[in-house]
């Protein structure tokens, strides 16, 4: 993979073979969760990177409304309190 | 104890929450060691600016400079006092990418009948490219790497903030 993509910058030309962008495809069509239950023959290029756009754009709009509420919570919390020691030593 | 069960992850994916997580959670320590907590409606505000921060830092410092929007994110959170002063210096480079990729097409096969151009619509490429930090300037192939090496990370690390939001409210 790191090979053919070294051949790409050195023509100049962003030739792209057609196996490479059928692996991504496929591969984004694993990671978003609407369209792991279609079958990857029938969806389309376009609906795969229509789904990926609105996917990354939900996913920042969760990262804003969860440090909204993170940051209502820890106001309430003491972080230095006996809790806060009890996740992180559930982390580690 | 737990805590030693919880370090022999099952699979890959537990193993980076959990390094996502103690990551976020030293950047979220700091953070409040800083400024003492208060009720102010604009400093929670502001609280909460520093949180979502704090989230993408921690997860692009996690991944550290191996890829390119983890490398555009720790360089727009580095520098985001100077974009704040100099924001009429950034100029997009969008267009010259898109003359290139025209030229690409002239020059293809024309034996070739099956062509797999994902971007066939640029107006998605477009958005993508927004949407996804540091992917103006990559050729189209490495775009769709990015997006999903992006949103592999992203989806973990909304996982794990829930997960702390779930932990904290119930304390």
């Amino acid at each position: 993979m790191s090979s053919r993509r070294s051949r790409q910058s050195l023509t100049g030309a962003s030739k792209i073979t057609d196996d490479q962008i059928i692996q991504l495809l496929s591969k984004l069509q694993q990671l978003v969760p609407e369209i792991t239950n279609r079958r990857s023959n029938k969806a389309s290029a376009s609906k795969v990177l229509q789904d990926t756009c609105n996917y990354v754009r939900s996913l920042h709009r969760e990262v804003d409304d969860l440090s909204d509420r993170l940051s209502q919570l820890l106001s309430t919390i003491d972080v230095d309190s006996p809790e806060a020691s009890i996740i992180q030593s559930l982390i580690m | 104890m737990s805590a030693s069960q919880q370090l022999t992850p099952t699979n890959p994916n537990s193993a980076l929450k959990i390094r996502l997580a103690y990551r976020f959670l030293l950047t979220l320590n700091t953070l409040n060691a800083k400024k003492p907590p208060n009720f102010d409606h604009t400093q929670i505000h502001r609280r909460s600016h520093r949180v979502k921060i704090a989230a993408y830092a921690s997860m692009a410092s996690v991944v550290g400079p191996k890829r390119a929007w983890s490398r555009a994110i720790l360089w727009k959170i580095r520098n985001r006092g100077m974009l704040a002063r100099n924001k009429k210096r950034i100029h997009r480079i969008s267009t010259p990418i898109r003359l290139h990729r025209h030229h690409a097409r002239r020059r293809r096969n024309p034996n070739r009948v099956v062509h797999v151009d994902p971007f066939v619509n640029s107006g998605l490429e477009v958005k993508l490219r927004k949407l996804v930090p540091g992917a103006e300037t990559i050729d189209p192939c490495g775009l769709l790497d990015e997006t999903a090496d992006y949103i592999k990370y992203l989806a973990t690390q909304v996982e794990v903030m829930r997960n702390l939001v779930d932990l904290y409210s119930t304390i």
